[in-house]
């Protein structure tokens, strides 16, 4: 008998991983992570919804040095 | 009786490799499969990972997987993040693959696959993936500093400014030549401009749906956003055909300069979310795909390398770029060998995403080789066109004439060759009117991109498809750079200009940062305009300019690594960053003293200037100059190039007076120098 469940969770699991690595390569850090650790270390703070926390992290990726390559 | 059995994996996997190259460099006949070349880069690359990077790691640098990483110590969930090694690979390699590695081995294909093949090969395993390797463990050991923090609190604040000035300079000059890639690329050509032209409003929409309609879905609207891209390329076609629409769209360099000009303007001033993030993404994922997508098509096509191991011009005589193989071929393949720009990417997010110290070596020394495979890539991609084409679309008018009846006698001449027809019907094929003096390297890797690609999926027409895939993937990802390094750049002015007018230093003011952006756009603006109008082409002046510029900043770089060692008192590995610091000065020195002081009208400026003022001085007009106007402009340009490669020159050494002095003083003293920062253990670090 095949667990549905188990393998569902499986794909699941992995297409977020996917997600979250191509997020990560265009700059992009990962919110469920930033949460998390919002929670764990700084639970003061309030937390930014995921619109908001996209165009923080859009507008410090150009704004200073870095840059890419030729 | 396990570590036997690896050691002689390992040593049959050199072996294999060695015969690979063995078989490249003997090999005298007609042509010769792209598969020794492919197959031995891999087995090298897997032996200098395992031996070579793993010796660097655990000798030369020590790194220590107990010592916690500023990515641990500072974790914000935004700058600093411990993250998964696999995906700060993947982050540094998408950062670090640019143009570069394309255009290089293109250009050196004029003397040969072998002497390009053995350069990258050997310029990565020791020069480039070392340099990128040990400037990432340098500033993960201090906090994730930049390279010209590093170079100030290592050797000094008369160091720090030089590279910074370097820096920019390198900047001016990448921005130009990257861009005169694509007025190269671009000229004439309605298919390749209206979609490059396409891919602006493409990202303004992605831009405002991003923003208001679906706001942070990255993923999905970069789909979107690749599905219009592929329609565009089709809707090309189309312009391209229709007598009333390509007009629209077709242009000379001149005009086409003007628009990037103002394009990287208004790109860099407007709101990032707007149009430059959104191209970002876009061509980042076709980068991407694209490697990915020539690297299946080379090993299912597995073309045969048209070109020649050695060809006549390792002599200095070629027609796409004066100078001898040595120091020329060094400086034409900078990026895909050794590349200073990454010591800033190296010194730049990386290395607040390392979750421990360990993985330096995959991300540092591995994705460089990764970068030197595209490099190879590229080669290959310029080796499968047959000679003839390949120096139809590389050589200068002045060279081969305007017409293909003039073109294929002077190459034929020069024993590749090759007839009209053919040259015609290799235009007719990939859908333009010509392919004659296209230099730049762009068009040329396209049409040995659309010959592998079209085995993989064939059909009619399908090779102009291609060809035009491939112009807009360069493209794109040019134009990224074009906008991004302006942005950056602009920065960098403010920054320096805020040391004497405070007022211009502020980054929120929006008449400093138009100030600043016009400033940054006219430096590079200026030397893109007069590589479009130079008579030669352009690129014969500027890539060798940008190749000693980029291989200065990896002099430099290499220079901070070694010093770096000696305060960490390893002088017994110096070596391993001494010797390519050492190589890459010779080379940038050697070839800027012959563009300054050569006599060479073909590799010096300063003796190309006084032919042209000596003819001035006799009222001649020479060719291929049509007034006495253009010939004070030569004889001009002339000049502020020589200034500039001597400029350069003045940086490298000056870097080295002062990188020897901290050395030796380091030297003196009895206790390890360098600033690292405070040893902290990973079991400690987390609470």
């Amino acid at each position: 008998m095949i667990n549905l469940a188990r393998w569902k969770a499986i794909l699941q699991k992995t297409c977020r991983d996917c997600a979250t690595y191509t997020r990560r390569i265009i700059g992009i850090p990962d919110y469920d992570a930033y949460v998390a650790h919002l929670r764990e270390r700084h639970p003061d703070r309030p937390i930014p919804n995921r619109a908001a926390f996209f165009a923080e992290r859009q507008r410090a990726r150009y704004s200073g040095g870095g840059g890419r390559c030729c | 009786m396990n570590s036997i059995v690896a050691r002689l994996g390992w040593l049959l996997l050199a072996a294999f490799g060695a015969f690979c190259l063995g078989t490249l460099a003997l090999h005298r006949g007609e042509s010769v499969n792209a598969f020794w070349l492919v197959a031995a880069t891999i087995s090298f690359f897997f032996v200098a990972y395992r031996f070579y990077g793993r010796f660097i790691a655990d000798n030369a640098l020590r790194l220590d997987a107990a010592r916690a990483t500023p990515a641990v110590l500072r974790n914000d969930g935004l700058d600093y993040v411990p993250t998964d090694r696999r995906v700060v690979f993947g982050h540094h390699f998408a950062a670090i693959a640019g143009a570069g590695p394309l255009v290089g081995p293109v250009l050196a294909a004029q003397m040969g696959y072998l002497p390009g093949t053995l350069w990258i090969l050997v310029g990565v395993i020791f020069a480039g993936a070392v340099q990128d390797f040990v400037i990432l463990f340098l500033s993960v050991r201090r906090d994730g500093r930049s390279l010209g923090e590093m170079v100030r609190s290592e050797i000094g604040a008369g160091a720090g400014v030089i590279a910074m000035i370097g820096v920019l300079a390198i900047m001016f000059i990448i921005l130009a030549v990257l861009a005169l890639v694509v007025v190269k690329a671009l000229a004439q050509s309605p298919w390749g401009t209206f979609t490059v032209a396409m891919t602006i409003p493409i990202a303004l929409v992605m831009g405002i749906y991003l923003r208001f309609l679906r706001p942070g879905r990255v993923l999905e609207v970069s789909a979107i956003g690749l599905v219009l891209l592929l329609l565009s390329i089709w809707l090309g076609g189309k312009v391209a055909a229709d007598p009333a629409w390509a007009p629209l769209f077709t242009h000379d360099g001149k005009t086409l300069a003007w628009m990037l000009i103002a394009y990287g303007f208004c790109a860099s001033v407007m709101p990032v979310w707007l149009l430059l993030a959104p191209r970002d993404y876009l061509s980042t994922f076709l980068k991407i795909g694209t490697v990915v997508l020539l690297a299946i098509g080379i090993v299912f096509a597995m073309p045969e390398l048209q070109m020649p191991a050695l060809t006549r011009f390792v002599d200095g005589s070629g027609p796409v770029f004066a100078g001898s193989l040595f120091p020329f071929l060094f400086i034409t393949i900078a990026c895909g060998a050794v590349s200073g720009w990454h010591s800033l990417i190296a010194s730049g997010t990386t290395p607040k995403l390392l979750a421990n110290e360990k993985d330096a070596r995959l991300v540092g020394y591995g994705a460089m080789l990764v970068e030197a495979f595209v490099a190879i890539m590229a080669l290959i991609a310029a080796c499968v066109l047959q000679p003839g084409v390949y120096f139809a679309m590389n050589a200068p008018a002045a060279l081969i004439g305007t017409s293909v009846e003039t073109a294929a006698q002077a190459i034929s001449q020069w024993g590749f060759v090759i007839t009209p027809e053919a040259l015609a019907q290799t235009a007719r094929d990939i859908g333009e009117t010509t392919i004659l003096s296209r230099a730049g390297g762009a068009p040329t890797l396209a049409v040995g991109m659309a010959q592998i690609l079209h085995r993989l999926l064939a059909g009619d027409g399908m090779l102009a498809f291609w060809y035009h895939y491939a112009i807009l993937f360069e493209a794109l990802f040019i134009l990224t750079t074009v906008d991004a390094g302006t942005r950056v750049g602009r920065f960098m002015i403010q920054e320096l200009a805020g040391l004497a007018v405070p007022a211009l230093g502020r980054t929120e003011s929006w008449i400093a940062n138009v100030i600043a952006t016009a400033l940054c756009v006219a430096c590079w603006g200026w030397f893109l305009y007069q590589g479009v109008v130079d008579p030669l082409g352009g690129i014969n002046t500027l890539w060798p300019l940008f190749g000693i510029a980029n291989q200065m900043l990896a002099a430099i770089a290499l220079t901070l690594a070694s010093v770096c060692l000696v305060k960490m008192k390893r002088e017994k590995y110096l070596w391993v960053v001494l010797a390519p610091a050492v190589w890459l000065v010779v080379c940038t020195l050697t070839a800027g003293w012959q563009k300054v002081f050569s006599n060479d009208v073909a590799i010096s400026f300063m003796a190309h200037a006084r032919k042209f003022s000596a003819a001035l001085a006799q009222d001649q007009v020479l060719a291929p100059a049509k007034s006495f106007v253009e010939m004070q402009r030569i004889v001009r340009n002339d000049h502020v190039d020589a200034a500039l490669a001597a400029f350069f020159m003045m940086l490298v050494v000056a870097m080295l007076v002062f990188g020897a002095k901290a050395a030796l003083a380091a030297r003196r003293s009895n206790t390890v120098t360098a600033r690292e920062a405070p040893y902290v253990a990973l079991a400690e670090a987390h609470p």
